[in-house]
């Protein structure tokens, strides 16, 4: 039989029963389209956590301020109660990480722990100041307007950059946002540009870039001190005192950068024995475990893919077999007239092929359509590669020659006389 | 027969074939030696359950005896692999079913070309050829129809067109007519007829049917798996 006749009948076959094949294969189509989702989500997660810390730079070093349960002092009198709490990175340790061999520079961030009010109702926004480096040294950008100039720093000016959700939280639509004011308590910064992270950059214990407001380091220094004030309920006061919030430590020498954390970790450790109200993280670290977990997802993922692709086969295989069952006759009829065993074992192997392959193409759809909507509604990036497409398609057409071959080998075995008499 | 010298296309050599039904040994041909040859039409009958399908399904290579030697065109048929027997059936021997057995989901056409198609003829080939047997069949019009489309008697004459396709030495038909009235069965044995005479091909036939003795060359009568006369068989079928 030739090869183009065979492939002509058991593509016929497979149009004879077009519902049945879909229903057939929709394991397939379900097990291809997770194939093809999760190579999509894990492929576009792990190109954003990179992006993310190449952001940051793999030659920082993050420094932070964690605030430690229970440090509060009770210092009430006899009609308030008051507790003072106090944590986290001093000036003194800025100026000795800056003196440390391989570091090159540290911009520095203190959260005011301000409220920051619209009418009444309290914004999901900080109010930060820091020094003129920050914006590059957090991956930002400034689309409108202008970024903290050493004037501003030099003169306290009463200026403010915002983050981009915070003008949306804080302005009405079409309302002049540069040149505009926010006012905190009794101070009133004159907005002077928007910055924009579009690297997803998040900081230990702060909020993204987009969700600041930040002032000049005299700027806040002037206004409110170090230390931020809070009332909870009418008799009850809480003041928080923190002298910096975020060190971010550039490095000189890359290939030192480990050691020069492990210095900065054993210089914290001593000089804050007491509590520990500080961390320490470096984006190269966290590149390698995220690649670790990348690798521990994928697998997961991968086991799940390959469940639902097995589930799928064997179910293929159970209609095969059936279809084998009910077509006996014409199985009969064939070798009467002279179809081998193997004309009649690949007849059936390439319908089940057929079958697995074109429940792959649907996967593939499935999982593109799936990847779409995933990035449209979670905002989750996704990257779809040929080779992902490639590897699909191959699954599936091995799927098919998995299961498809124990159903033609028993309808090749069929002996035509007994399939004959069955009438 | 003609006066050319008689080539003999089947020999049987003692055939036995029995069944096993639970461990009890069941015999259908007790021993049955014959042969056919080239050009004649031959008939067998015997009441039924007397072997006669079993003995056309061994001859038609589609079962195998259990005993004795069966020599088709010289050659053993023991000693052939099942992919010989394959290519036998296809080019060698067109088998005709009481229930025409036709694919209903292809047309006429594609029918006809199924056999050519295990022969490996080339489409257009196959194609001219089809067209020609169904107008040789007297159905050159139904090229497109589905056999669901055609009466019993077309049905049975596609089935025989099929058979052709491959130039076979021999036709081996079981019950052909069996399904079918009396004036259709009229016809298909017409077609057998003309096939013999014009083609000089070897047909051999099963019928239940005692009115068509005279249209065969030859009759071989069964009897509970055994050779028998044409007297002992009317002294038994009643
Ligand atoms: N696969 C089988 N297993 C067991 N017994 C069988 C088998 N095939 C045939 N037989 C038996 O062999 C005997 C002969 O059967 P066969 O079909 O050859 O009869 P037949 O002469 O063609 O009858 P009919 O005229 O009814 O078609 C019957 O008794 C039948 O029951
Ligand atoms: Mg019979």
């Amino acid at each position: 039989m030739f090869v183009h006749d065979l492939f002509k009948l058991s593509f016929h076959n497979l149009l004879l029963h077009k519902i049945r094949s879909f229903l057939t294969s929709l394991g397939i189509i379900f097990g291809v389209g997770s194939v093809i989702s999760m190579l999509a989500i894990s492929e576009g997660a792990k190109r954003q956590a990179l992006s993310q810390i190449e952001a940051l730079g793999i030659d920082k070093i993050i420094v932070y301020s964690k605030p430690v349960p229970q440090v509060g002092k009770d210092v009430s009198d006899s009609s308030t109660q008051s507790f003072l709490e106090s944590y986290g990175l001093l000036r003194k340790d800025l100026g000795h990480i800056k003196d440390m061999d391989n570091v090159a520079t540290v911009t520095t961030l203190r959260n005011t722990r301000k409220k920051i009010l619209r009418g009444t109702k309290q914004l999901d926004v900080i109010l930060v100041s820091t020094s003129t480096t920050f914006l590059q040294d957090s991956g930002s950008d400034i689309t409108n307007g202008r970024w903290l100039s050493p004037a501003d720093e030099a003169h306290s000016a009463a200026v403010c950059v915002i983050g981009r959700n915070v003008k949306r939280k804080l302005f009405f639509l079409g309302e002049a946002v540069l040149g505009g004011r926010v006012k905190v308590g009794n101070a009133v910064f004159k907005v002077v540009g928007i910055m924009e992270n579009n690297l997803g950059t998040q900081f230990p214990e702060l909020n993204s870039p987009n969700d600041m407001i930040v002032i000049p380091e005299s700027t806040s220094n002037a206004f409110f001190g170090f230390s931020s004030f809070q009332s909870e309920g009418r008799r009850r006061f809480q003041t928080t005192y923190v002298e910096a919030d975020l060190f971010i430590v550039k490095v000189r020498e890359l290939e030192y950068i480990d050691d020069t954390a492990r210095r900065i970790v054993s210089f914290l450790e001593k000089s804050h024995s007491r509590d520990k109200d500080w961390g320490v993280t470096v984006p190269l670290d966290l590149l390698k475990q995220r690649e670790q977990t990348q690798n521990i997802f994928t697998i997961v993922m991968s086991s799940i893919a390959g469940i639902s692709l097995i589930v799928g086969g064997v179910g293929i295989m159970n209609i095969m077999l059936a279809n084998v069952y009910e077509r006996r006759k014409e199985i009969g009829t064939r070798r009467a007239l002279g179809a081998k065993k193997k004309d009649i074992l690949f007849q059936f192997l390439i319908e089940t092929v057929f079958l697995t392959t074109l429940g792959g193409m649907l996967g593939i759809v499935l999982g593109i359509g799936i990847s779409e909507v995933v990035t449209k509604y979670a905002a989750w990036p996704t990257i779809y590669s040929v080779w992902s497409i490639a590897i699909s398609l191959f699954i599936a057409c091995f799927v098919g020659i998995v299961f498809g071959t124990y159903p033609a080998w028993k309808a090749a075995q069929q002996n035509p006389i007994d399939v004959l008499r069955s009438e | 027969m003609g006066g050319a010298p008689e080539e003999t296309i089947v020999k049987f050599e003692d055939i036995k074939k029995s069944y096993m039904i639970g461990a009890q040994e069941v015999p259908v041909l007790k021993g049955v030696s014959l042969s056919v040859e080239k050009g004649e039409f031959v008939g067998i009958m015997g009441v039924s359950g007397s072997g006669k399908s079993t003995m056309l399904n061994i001859l038609g290579l589609l079962d195998v005896p259990t005993g004795g030697r069966y020599i088709l065109n010289g050659r053993l048929v023991e000693n052939l692999s099942d992919d010989e027997l394959a290519e036998l059936r296809n080019i060698s021997i067109g088998f005709i079913f009481q229930s025409f057995n036709l694919f209903p989901h292809l047309s006429v056409e594609q029918n006809i070309e199924v056999p050519m198609v295990y022969g490996e003829i080339p489409s257009r080939k196959r194609r001219e050829i089809a067209k020609s047997l169904a107008e040789r069949v007297g159905l050159g019009h139904r090229l497109k129809h589905k056999p669901s489309e055609l009466s019993g008697g077309e049905c049975q004459r596609i089935a025989i067109a099929r058979a052709l396709g491959n130039n076979p030495a021999f036709l081996l038909a079981d019950e052909p007519t069996g399904n079918l009235d009396e004036k259709t069965s009229h016809e298909i044995l017409e077609l057998f007829h003309e096939l013999h005479a014009r083609n000089q091909m070897t047909l051999v036939m099963v019928t239940h049917n005692i009115l068509l003795e005279k249209d065969f060359d030859r009759v071989i009568y069964l009897r509970d798996g055994r050779l028998s006369s044409k007297d002992e068989f009317r002294g038994s079928g009643g």
